[in-house]
């Protein structure tokens, strides 16, 4: 299955390449070549029949497509793997409403560009491998009438001889157990030291060598997800990785609803313990992954926000909701992970990365140490886009942060076929310029039971483009397709019917949905509008734009700059970062000056509170608009519309002019 | 060396706006100056004193009463009166017979009325529905219609029907006020939708909603002053249009402007107290940038254009 193979699109006269085995639907959705696809790809609809002119390709059967069908080439794109080098026909029948007469302009790459290994190492170059938690193996003298003094003492002897480790303080439990320990393993032993900035602290204690059996754990502990990654320390490589949803998840969807179970009766230590479930079902899975014993982990690093990195710490949230918003603590100190019920070996210590304010926490902290952004002369902003939307605007010498509240729009909330981005979900979206027909693709290829965030940007984006919503999010329902309708609260486009649905409703985007995505970008960016106007800065400066979470890498920058979410400063400035907030808390994990220089950020950020902020409505009030109010700002999408405007213009001329003819 | 006052000159210019047609027509805008900075620029153009007349009145408070007398219920007597008499250097006819929730009075009808009081006055003719958004789509369409070639402004288009008031405007060149509830970007948002639609932007004025004096007037002079700021000194291509204040309206309906003697003897007169409303009101909208000031009391008119024309030097 190896191999790249050419795609060729006619009468488009596109081309793509794409590793044999892929998708013929996606493969023309990333050549930009429209073809009528309503059920996702799930093969039930039968509108994107192709002709397969020349090459090789793997039909799955499929009910909608005939033996004779198949003598002439017939294809179902979306039920068809790419085999070879191929020459693909759309006709006429799947471009019902292109009446496009000349070529189209080369597209712009829709997708960015995401940091890769090399990144990290030029943007951290003083990184070295140094974990907070190091084994120190010893082999001890015994004990002689002339040199009596005590274990104890003969072991910090030990640490500060061998190992330059002085003034180490033993732990209890360590205390406890080494009379015996170091008798039984003759002298002959490996101790854990954790420098914990303040101390180093002997914290386990084991026969024989075992300096080479060490690991930590890295944990972004998301509202939604949990991710973790197992990092053997004497090499430095991660070793397994696991993620599940965040089981607090049943408590409350978002951290406002959390934080009230959490002021309730038991309710903290109830989502505690939860929280804590989901990470020990992770480090089993880990553990078990990778084929280790649970002794070998050393410490855990988390990186988490605000709210969730006090609910895992059993810490009170509940004045973090309340103005003028407090959070118990910004900067925790090392625990033992049994101190929050996670009992993972004697002796294991937990760090959660500091917290900056009640709303930009550990996870952007995390992200600014992972994507060094505190490390870089570019002027950069880094944005983590989710229910709240938190970005952080500097470089080496300042950093500005706040948290604006988008609502779950993006995440599927408060939008009528709106979800997450699970199996079904339309994720991908095309809207012909001149037949309003759409082309969507779902994950998982499956037949469409929502629409995702990402799938949401591109919709917006598109009925925008072609004019089936104007500037304000309003629905143009004079158009000629019955794809737009009116109904009670409101215009609303179909983007699937009910037919080729897995829900059997037509799937709908309404007026209503429209204005509450427009008020969740339009709070993304009116909050980066006030970070750069507090330096007296525009959007022009900056250098480098970040994204980062999950949701950031699936979304095309071309349809978040087309609808106003992301600032017009060109694709590519903008990169995506992927987890930052697990990529932090595995450099910390890693290497005390990266743990150390997450305080430095948390301590040196600068917050902004947004609600104190005058300008914020103003700012919020003209980003209520596709793209903008100030749409000199968006040059591209300028362009754009003028381009999409003129081929609907030719279309309609063309369509006036068959009519003359006939 | 001589003493220079030091100036500060704008990047753009508010677009020059024609109202009414042939020897009736009058120019609006135009200036590249905050309201009469005339050592930094040009104000080509005055602001104009457009008088209110309404085709239907119920009671009327007695100031306005008195001035108006007989013409009351005649439109077209009352324009024709405004103009001449008064000096109003527009009318501003205001259809409230055609209000949905009163007489709610055929389109037709109510163009008929616009038609002739067009013809009896020799100043351009500003034409306002009751801000009902489906009867003011009809009578926009059925006005542009009848009235092609005579260029009126015709208003109110707001965000919700933008669309049906200005296709008609756009197709028999009618000029259109597009009206904002007090806020800088909802104004010009507006005009982008406006214009998007095909509507020129030389035909385009901004109602940016007024507040009198003591109700709110500060948040209206600090919006007007902005859309005034954006379009001058940041060249904001959609903020550049003329603004109509819409005063009579507003002022006339205050308790200070409405009250008698009996209830508030220490306020004195009631009729002077509600013509010093009105003008002090517009007063302060003149500074802000307003660039046509409806006004309803003749004397108030009277002042007010007396005052344009001692700033204007």
């Amino acid at each position: 299955m190896e191999g790249n193979c050419r795609v060729l699109f006619l009468p488009d006269n596109r081309y793509i390449v794409v590793s044999r085995g892929d998708n013929l639907l996606r493969a023309a959705m990333d050549a930009d070549v429209h073809i009528n696809a309503s059920c996702g790809g799930s093969g039930s609809c039968g509108k994107c029949r192709v002709v397969i002119e020349e090459g090789e390709v793997d039909r799955e059967p499929n009910p909608k497509l005939t033996g004779a069908d198949i003598a002439k080439g017939y294809a179902m794109a979306c039920q068809t793997r790419v085999l070879s080098d191929l020459q693909v026909t759309v006709p006429l029948e799947s471009r019902i409403g292109d009446k496009r007469i000349f070529e189209r302009a080369e597209p712009t790459p829709a997708h960015g560009y995401l940091l890769a290994a090399a990144d990290w190492e030029e943007r951290l170059p003083e990184w070295v491998l140094d974990p907070p938690t190091r084994k120190v193996h010893l082999v001890l003298s015994e004990p002689t009438l002339d040199d009596n003094t005590s274990d104890a003492e003969r072991i910090k002897r030990g640490l500060a001889v061998e190992a330059g480790l002085r003034d180490v303080v033993i732990d209890y439990p360590v205390l406890q157990r080494l009379p015996n320990m170091i008798r039984q393993s003759d002298w002959d032993i490996t101790v854990t030291v954790l420098d914990s900035g303040d101390e180093l602290r002997a914290v386990r204690i084991e026969q024989g060598d075992t300096t080479r059996r060490q690991s930590a754990i890295a944990i972004d502990v998301g509202t939604t997800t949990i991710s973790a990654e197992l990092i053997d320390l004497y090499t430095g490589e991660v070793t397994a990785r696991a993620s599940d949803y965040n089981a607090q998840v049943a408590f409350g969807e978002d951290v406002i609803t959390r934080i009230i179970y959490a002021t309730r009766g038991t309710g903290l230590a109830k989502l505690q313990s939860v929280v804590v479930g989901t990470i020990w079902n992770l480090i089993k899975n880990l553990v078990e992954q990778a084929g280790i014993e649970y002794c070998n982990i050393t410490h855990v690093v988390v990186a988490g926000n605000t709210t969730i990195t006090h609910l895992l710490l059993g810490l009170n949230p509940k004045y973090i909701r309340e103005e003028p918003y407090i959070p118990s603590g910004t900067i925790f100190p090392w625990i033992k992970c049994s101190d929050i019920g996670l009992r993972i070996a004697a002796g294991v210590y937990l760090y959660a990365i500091p917290c900056v304010a009640s709303y930009v926490g550990g996870d952007i902290v995390a992200g600014i140490l992972a994507s060094g952004v505190f490390n870089t002369d570019k002027m950069t902003l880094y944005i983590d886009i989710g229910t709240n939307g938190e970005m952080v605007l500097g470089n080496r010498e300042w950093l500005l942060s706040c948290s604006c509240s988008a609502g779950p729009a993006f995440e599927g909330g408060g939008v009528k076929h709106g979800m997450r981005a699970t199996g079904g979900a339309i994720e991908q979206v095309r809207i012909d310029k001149v037949g309003y027909e759409p082309m969507i693709i779902t994950v998982g290829n499956r037949k469409p039971i929502g629409i995702c965030g990402s799938g949401l940007i591109d919709l917006l984006s598109e009925m925008f483009l072609t004019g089936i919503m104007n500037e304000k999010g309003k629905i143009n329902t004079d158009l000629p397709t019955d794809r737009v309708r009116d109904r009670e609260g409101g215009a609303e486009y179909v983007l699937v019917w009910a037919e080729d649905s897995a829900t059997r409703r037509d799937i709908v985007i309404t007026e209503v949905d429209i204005d509450n995505l427009m008020r969740a970008k339009a709070a993304v960016y009116a909050g980066i509008e006030i970070l750069l106007s507090s330096m007296d800065m525009d959007a022009s400066m900056i250098d480098e734009l970040l994204i980062a979470g999950a949701f950031g890498r699936y979304l095309e920058v071309d349809k978040a700059v087309t609808i106003g979410l992301l600032p017009d400063i060109g694709y590519d400035k903008i990169k995506f970062v992927g987890n930052g907030s697990l990529l932090g808390a595995h450099l910390a994990a890693l290497s005390k000056e990266m743990l150390n220089k997450a305080n430095e950020i948390a301590r040196q950020m600068t917050y902004l509170e947004l609600s104190m902020n005058p300008t914020f409505m103003d700012h919020y009030m003209s980003a209520l608009f596709f793209p903008h109010t100030d749409l000199e700002a968006f040059p591209t999408v300028i362009e754009k519309l003028e381009s999409v405007r003129s081929i609907q213009r030719m279309a309609a001329g063309t369509v006036a002019g068959e009519a003359e003819g006939s | 060396m001589a003493f220079n006052l030091p100036t500060e000159t704008a990047k753009g210019k508010v677009r020059e706006v024609e109202l009414g047609a042939g020897d009736k027509a009058k120019k609006v805008g135009g200036e590249n100056v905050l309201p009469f900075h005339l050592w930094e620029g040009d104000m080509p153009n005055k602001p104009l004193v457009a008088a209110e007349v309404s085709d239907e009145v119920g009671e009327l408070i007695p100031a306005l009463e008195k001035a108006l007398g007989e013409v009351k219920n005649d439109p077209v007597a009352w324009a024709r009166k405004a103009a001449e008499e008064w000096g109003a250097d527009a009318i501003f006819l205001l259809l409230t017979s055609t209000d949905p929730k009163a007489s709610n009075a055929a389109a037709d009808a109510a163009a008929e009325t616009v038609l002739k009081v067009e013809e009896a006055v020799s100043v351009p003719v500003i034409v306002y529905g009751t801000e009902d958004l489906d009867k003011d789509a009809e009578l926009a369409k059925v006005i542009a219609t009848k009235a092609e070639g005579k260029n009126l402004l015709i208003g109110p288009a707001k965000e919700e029907n933008f669309k049906k008031v200005g296709a008609p405007a756009i197709g028999y060149k009618q000029t259109v006020a597009g009206m904002t509830p007090i806020d800088v970007n909802l104004a010009k948002q507006l005009n982008i939708l406006l214009t998007n639609l095909g509507m020129e932007a030389e035909r385009l004025v901004i109602d940016p909603t007024t507040g009198a004096l003591g109700y709110g007037l500060e948040y209206t002079y600090s919006v007007m002053e902005r859309l005034k700021i954006a379009g001058l000194m940041q060249d904001d291509a959609m903020t550049q249009m003329p603004m109509l204040a819409n005063i009579g309206f507003q002022a006339w309906k205050t308790k200070e402007a409405k009250s008698s003697e009996d209830e508030y003897p220490e306020w004195g007169d009631p009729e002077k107290r509600g013509i010093m409303w009105e003008t002090l009101t517009a007063v302060s909208l003149l500074l802000a940038g307003a660039d046509i000031l409806v006004l309803r009391h003749p004397e108030s008119m009277r002042m007010v254009k007396q005052l344009i024309a001692d700033l204007s030097g």
